[in-house]
């Protein structure tokens, strides 16, 4: 029709873009809203995704902090406690333990601690994730460690509009936040998309099923929603048909859409790149077994990183990493159990 | 370090940036306000003594972390704020809560501090503490009031006096943080990150050190390698004064000037309080702090009680003079030794009045430990 093909091309955008774009607009939606980290200022970000937001915005509210992640949260909790919106951006997710106990302790349990008093809408987000040769202090997923703290929503996206969605929706929360972006998918050009037009939120606390399927579930978030998808495709070969789930948020866990696809499939593989032993891989399958126990025909599987840090050499690396392979050899046991 | 905690250590004040002051901020004070100053030292040591009197009596659970013999520091900080100032006490500080904004009236309904009604019942663990007895002792605040809530965290809140300034400026306020640490917590890293901060925004923050001399039972020399604490701010070039944390008017000149400093987008400083801590490091510690401290040495720090020191004052200035200068003799006296009579009747009514707000009040029901974890969003 004329009229599409008069209309500009959409462009598509990618997983950077996408929370850059959130960043400008809650910034100009919200005057009362402020970003903080090392390096965000002038330069922009380690990854650019600030760049462009200081000159707009300006120093006060845009500001390139002291490398000293314990106060970059510390002083955004101040913030809080005085009327402002705060994204603390950590230049790696890693360096995340150097702020922890300000998160854990000051930030997570303020509302809490003062009988609702006191909100903290602080979103501590940055860039994590394995499977790009950072190795062991530029890779983690500890997003479990944050779980594990009461008070904290946790979120992971792994697409560019659940990127801005969910970053909008965090910033509006009230709530503190610990956001996990994947730095892998900051610029992969197959997953670029046209976003959504105008303001829009992602709400906290809904999964999204990426592929649907009737045989097993494989329920995952962050880049590993890739390997399976990419693992789907290929049991397509073998006629076994997966259901891919996306949690997108851990805290809140929409159980519901996990259940509601068990129901249908009676199977279920878990995939996450952080470590076995009390990851969020684990709280998955706890859910399942006490909540839904009776929709299982097989036992859950969970394919985690082994229990190791991550190491650098490319192919250590991928021997601790879920895969593709590790997926679908899973997944064909688990059908014929 | 030596323990002394005279007026000879104040001496050596060091100050890296001197601030353009014409006279001692004391001299503008009024003779009534004075009194007022000597009224609060005997509220808070009112406030420890009795607490420590109703736990022996079996009347109260939890530790109690006595602000005995350090009060100047407490009182002399407080006086100089302004209402709209926030504040951020630690677990030595309990009388703080109540001490904050109480010039012009303890009884004011507009005061920017915590009646001592809230206090009380949050000693007692009671529904009507600000923090609904969700945590304990000292770690309450209101955001109403400018008092930032403290953890157990040592030195955890300094980050965030440091962000709610930072907030205050960019609105065009001119609040100044007053945040409480012992010496001790000058180890904390965040200790270190926050002044950094501050000093690199020229925050309006002011770090009051209560040097007693001990952190538990570590000795002062084994927390800092410094012969004063105050010397730390040379490393942010940021002014470090030193006071008698003895003499309430020396602590009150010393942070006064660190206020103006602050006020005026200077910066921030740090006001080092040279004091001693008169019993255990809590309540549960006394017995064993007598083993690891000698008797000449506790002897030595308490000396100088904050309440002798200002009688002094007052009667050198004319402000007490005749019978009245001898009235309410409660200093040097423990919480085993002291009466009522030894403070002046207001203060033990004011304290009553808490009390028994705080007896009436109901503890929280069960299932409120489940609310609360996040804000609803409706
Ligand atoms: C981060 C942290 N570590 C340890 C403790 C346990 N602790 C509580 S008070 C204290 C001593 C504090 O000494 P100081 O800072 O000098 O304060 P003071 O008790 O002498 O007033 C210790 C070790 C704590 N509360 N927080
Ligand atoms: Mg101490």
């Amino acid at each position: 029709m004329s009229a599409i093909a008069d209309a500009p091309a959409a462009i598509k955008k990618n997983y950077l873009t996408a929370l850059k774009e959130a960043l400008f607009e809650e910034m100009e939606r919200n005057p009362n809203m402020l970003c903080q980290g090392e390096d965000i200022g002038i330069l922009g970000g380690a990854f650019g995704v600030t760049e462009g937001l200081q000159a707009k915005y300006g120093e006060a509210r845009v500001v390139d902090m002291p490398i000293s992640e314990a106060c970059i949260v510390g002083s955004a909790v101040g913030m809080a406690l005085n009327g402002k919106t705060v994204m603390a951006e950590m230049q790696f997710m890693d360096f995340i333990s150097c702020g922890f106990d300000q998160i854990v302790n000051m930030m997570a349990t303020y509302h809490y601690r003062t009988a609702g008093e006191v909100n903290i809408p602080v979103v501590v987000r940055g860039p994590a994730g394995a499977y790009g040769g950072g190795a062991l202090y530029h890779s983690q997923m500890n997003e479990a460690w944050f779980c594990n703290s009461p008070g904290l929503r946790v979120v992971c996206p792994s697409t560019p509009s659940d990127a801005k969605g969910l970053l909008k929706a965090a910033l509006r929360d009230g709530n503190p936040c610990v956001f996990f972006e994947i730095k892998e998918l900051y610029r992969k050009r197959e997953i670029e998309e046209v976003l959504p037009e105008g303001d829009y939120i992602v709400p906290l606390g809904k999964a999204a099923i990426r592929r649907t399927g009737t045989d097993i579930t494989f329920v995952s978030y962050g880049q590993n929603v890739y390997h399976c998808l990419a693992a789907a495709d290929e049991l397509q070969k073998h006629g076994v048909s997966a259901e891919v789930i996306d949690i997108r948020s851990l805290v809140p866990l929409d159980e519901e859409t996990i259940f509601t696809s068990l129901a249908k499939t009676n199977r279920l593989i878990v995939v996450n790149e952080a470590p076995m032993t009390c990851g969020f891989a684990g709280e998955i399958v706890s859910r399942v077994s006490e909540k839904a126990f009776d929709l299982l025909d097989a036992p859950p599987v969970r394919i985690t990183r082994l229990d190791t840090p991550v190491p650098w050499s490319k192919p250590l690396e991928l021997f601790v990493l879920p895969s593709v392979e590790k997926i679908v050899n899973a997944a064909l046991k688990t059908v014929r159990f | 370090m030596s323990q002394s905690t005279g007026a000879a250590t104040a001496e050596k004040a060091h100050v890296v940036i001197e601030p353009n002051l014409a006279s001692r901020p004391q001299d503008l004070l009024t003779p009534e306000d004075r009194l007022e100053i000597f009224r609060q030292l005997y509220l808070a040591r009112y406030f420890d003594v009795r607490l420590i009197k109703e736990k022996r009596r079996g009347k109260l659970r939890g530790t109690l972390y006595s602000s005995h013999n350090q009060e100047a520091v407490l009182v002399g900080s407080l006086f100089g704020l302004k209402p709209n100032d926030w504040i951020s006490p630690i677990h030595r500080d309990m009388p703080a809560f109540f001490l904050k904004d109480m010039r012009g009236g303890w009884r004011r309904s507009d005061r920017m501090g915590m009646s001592i009604e809230e206090v009380c019942a949050q000693v007692w663990g009671k529904i009507d503490s600000p923090g609904r007895a969700r945590d304990n002792w000292s770690h309450i605040g209101s955001r109403a009031k400018h008092i930032i809530h403290s953890t157990s965290m040592l030195a955890g809140t300094i980050p965030v006096a440091a962000g709610v300034v930072y907030a205050d400026r960019l609105d065009g306020g001119d609040a100044v943080a007053l945040t409480f640490n012992g010496e001790g917590s000058t180890a904390q890293g965040i200790f270190h990150e926050a002044i950094n901060y501050a000093a690199v925004r020229k925050l309006p923050m002011v770090t009051i050190i209560e040097n007693n001399q001990w952190a538990y039972g570590t000795p002062v020399h084994l927390e800092v390698p410094t012969a004063d604490v105050a010397d730390r701010a040379r490393g942010f070039g940021i002014p470090g004064f030193i006071a008698d944390g003895q003499d309430v008017f020396d602590v009150y000149d010393k942070v006064m000037q660190a206020i103006e400093y602050a006020r005026s987008g200077q910066g921030p400083s740090i006001v080092e309080c040279k004091t001693f801590r008169a019993y255990g490091h809590g309540d549960h510690d006394d017995d064993r702090a007598n083993k690891y401290r000698s008797p000449e040495e506790v002897e030595h720090g308490r000396a100088r009680d904050p309440i002798a020191v200002c009688r002094k004052r007052l009667i050198e200035l004319g402000i007490l003079t005749g019978e009245e200068a001898s009235l309410y003799q409660a200093e040097g006296k423990n919480a085993v030794e002291a009466t009522d009579e030894d403070f002046p009747k207001e203060v033990v009514q004011y304290l009553n009045e808490g009390i028994d707000f705080a007896l009436a009040s109901d503890i929280p029901s069960a299932e409120e430990g489940a609310m609360w974890v996040f804000k609803e969003n409706a």
